[in-house]
């Protein structure tokens, strides 16, 4: 009994040393470095500013940053509009081909994604996949311009986190009591108001969380859209990046790190009181 | 169980320290830990050192400077000869992160040609030792444009090359180009002359197609742009893979890139450190590393060690009036970096 507890004990025990030496005490640096100024050779100065967080909010920086939003948004809705039908489907299928199908969904997860996004570009370069299969089928005749394009930026987006939307768009589908579709349609409902009016309500929490799902990595993913986009515009990972990296202002990377952590966690907050509320609403 | 774990874990502890103590006690000049860009050494040229000196050369790599920068900086220990690019050379020194070094010690020092010594990022070469060099200039695919579209910097504002341009994802290259063509150095510091690239700049943005600094000639060879900046190691490559890809000077100058030798403050075998640049140095071990690696050699005998194709690659040995056009990047301080990160993030947003 004593062995197992101690056992227990520095399991446990490691699992927080962990979670406080490697996450939480960094995260803490980060934060109290972006309350500093830039140092003349060092990395910091002992100054305390709120300059950083200001200068966030300067015409240039903050429109970079509704850009990545504006993006991360789009992302998240494409992946919504194609994974809703997936996960439809997907749920409607027979028992023994759910298991293969929800597979084929997760294969591409083995593979990093930075390896996909490149073998992305050789689908997608003027003499890539794409463009030498439609010229040789003489669909076009000269080859079209899909790399470098916002195009290519959502196709790598979509394709990359769709997984993310399917899945918990595919748990919320198969809760859905059938029972509540065929009482529906007793009461003379047809199958767009039966969608509309129960399916869609109810796989609502489904949707929010594929959604969060998409849109915050969709965030922070900035070398897709330097890969596929050409890096022509600016994201607030980049940025961040940038000013660790190139500018060497740790205390302004640590602050841009810092907001968007707190963004995330607000979107985060939100989306578990609506679920809340929700879940309480469904009960009654 | 409890006890039995404790001393498991002490046992571990005291194996730890007795291997890691071990490892620093190494024999001081038998060892050289060197901590270079990956694939910029060959692999023959330090088994040679080895049989030649008996010294072992312990090899890390990076693949930016900031990395090797960042580990510097933030360690400090473990490493006995780094190999910055210019402007780090200049910032690093700088900083106090470089020991002094004593060409006295170099008896090869003299084999490099005067253009490659005492320049503006490290002035009497009291720390650094140049290792290899090259050029961040224009790359063309004349398979797209013709060949004559782009003959000097200010042609990239041709209306033809509206969408087909390729830029480094880097600030203070493309900072150059606006710089260069208005006349300016690459390494300007006045606020009104930056002023006046980024207005210049802010006309090229149009025709900019993709910011590339990883592997730009993939976007060159698949068509994909008809002209870019590009370092030449990958328009050497590039070229290699197609002939239609043709490298130039430009009349108003380009940026030249030298990697040099450095040491640490925290270098514990300098003497190894010494004989292995002094080794490097040599013009036959030079050229053999400049041919194998395909970038050029700041040694000024070495070119008679090339092979005829190497020595009339213009990609990889500019004529010496181009080269002469060339200016070497050096670190900036913190107020003009500010500058210049302000016009970037500019730059790239709508």
């Amino acid at each position: 009994m004593k062995n197992s507890s101690s056992f227990r004990r520095l399991l446990i025990g490691s699992t927080y040393f962990w979670m406080a030496g490697l996450a939480l005490v960094p995260y803490l640096i980060l934060l109290g470095a972006s309350f500093l100024e830039r140092g003349e050779g060092a990395l910091v100065s002992s100054h305390v500013t709120s300059a950083n967080y200001l200068h966030l909010l300067s015409p240039t920086v903050f429109s970079m940053a509704l850009d990545s939003i504006g993006l991360a948004g789009i992302a998240a809705l494409l992946c919504l509009l194609a994974g809703y039908p997936f996960a439809y489907v997907l749920a409607q299928s027979s028992a023994k081909l759910q298991p293969l199908l929800l597979l084929l969904v997760m294969i591409p997860f083995w593979t990093n994604s930075l390896i996909r996004t490149y073998a992305l570009v050789m689908m997608l370069k003027a003499d890539g996949v794409v463009n030498t299969l439609l010229l040789a089928a003489g669909l076009i005749d000269a080859p079209l311009q899909l790399m470098y394009t916002p195009l290519a930026v959502f196709i790598g987006l979509v394709y990359t986190l769709l997984p993310f939307m399917i899945l918990p768009l595919y748990a919320a589908l198969k809760a859905v009591d059938p029972r509540l579709l065929e009482a529906g349609r007793d009461l003379g409902a047809g199958r767009v108001q039966n969608f509309i009016k129960i399916t869609v309500p109810l796989t609502m929490p489904g949707i929010i969380a594929g959604t969060m799902l998409v849109f915050l990595p969709a965030l922070g993913m900035f070398y897709i859209s330097d890969i596929l986009g050409g890096a022509r515009s600016m994201l607030l990972g980049n940025y961040i990046r940038d000013q660790f990296l190139v500018f060497r202002d740790i205390p302004m990377g640590s602050a841009a790190s810092v907001t968007m952590t707190l963004a995330m966690g607000l979107l985060l907050l939100l989306y578990h009181l609506a679920s809340r509320r929700l879940g309480k609403e469904m009960l009654q | 169980m409890k006890r039995m774990l404790h001393s498991a874990i002490l046992a571990l502890l005291a194996l730890l320290a007795m291997v890691s103590s071990g490892l620093g006690a190494a024999k001081t000049d038998k060892v050289v830990n060197l901590y270079i860009w990956s694939e910029y050494i060959p692999e023959e040229v330090i088994a040679a050192f080895t049989k030649e000196t008996g010294i072992k050369v312990n090899i890390s790599t990076y693949d930016s400077n900031e990395a090797m920068y960042a580990k510097v900086k933030l360690v400090g220990k473990g490493y006995d000869l780094v190999v910055p690019s210019s402007d780090y050379v200049g910032l690093m020194r700088r900083e106090n992160l470089l020991l002094p070094i004593d060409v006295k010690k170099i008896p090869n020092f003299g084999l490099i040609a005067p253009q490659f010594t005492n320049q503006s990022f490290d002035p009497g070469n009291g720390f650094s030792i140049p290792y290899m060099w090259g050029s961040t200039s224009l790359a063309i695919n004349t398979q797209v444009v013709p060949a004559d579209t782009v003959q000097k910097t200010a042609d990239l504002w041709k209306p033809e090359l509206k969408g087909k341009l390729l830029l480094p994802n880097d600030p203070r290259e493309v900072m150059g180009i606006g710089l260069k063509v208005l006349g300016y150095s690459i390494n300007e510091k006045d606020p009104e002359h930056l002023r006046q690239a980024f207005e210049k700049l802010k006309t090229l943005m149009p025709q900019v197609r993709v910011f590339d600094s990883d592997s730009p000639k993939q976007a060159l060879l698949s068509g994909e742009v008809a002209a870019g900046l590009v370092w030449n190691g990958e328009a050497y490559i590039a070229n290699g893979e197609n002939k239609a890809i043709r490298y130039i000077y430009p009349p108003e100058g380009f940026s030249l890139w030298l990697d040099s030798f450095c040491m640490p403050k925290g270098a514990e075998h300098v003497e190894a450190a010494y004989r292995f640049i002094d080794y490097v140095l040599q013009a036959k071990v030079s050229a053999a590393i400049s041919e194998s690696m395909g970038y050029s050699s700041p040694n000024a005998k070495a070119f008679d060690f090339l092979p005829a194709a190497m020595k009339n690659n213009v990609i990889v040995n500019p004529p010496v009036q181009d080269a002469a056009r060339g200016e070497f990047l050096d670190s900036l301080d913190e107020k003009t970096l500010k500058i210049y990160e302000d016009y970037w993030v500019k730059l790239k947003t709508k």
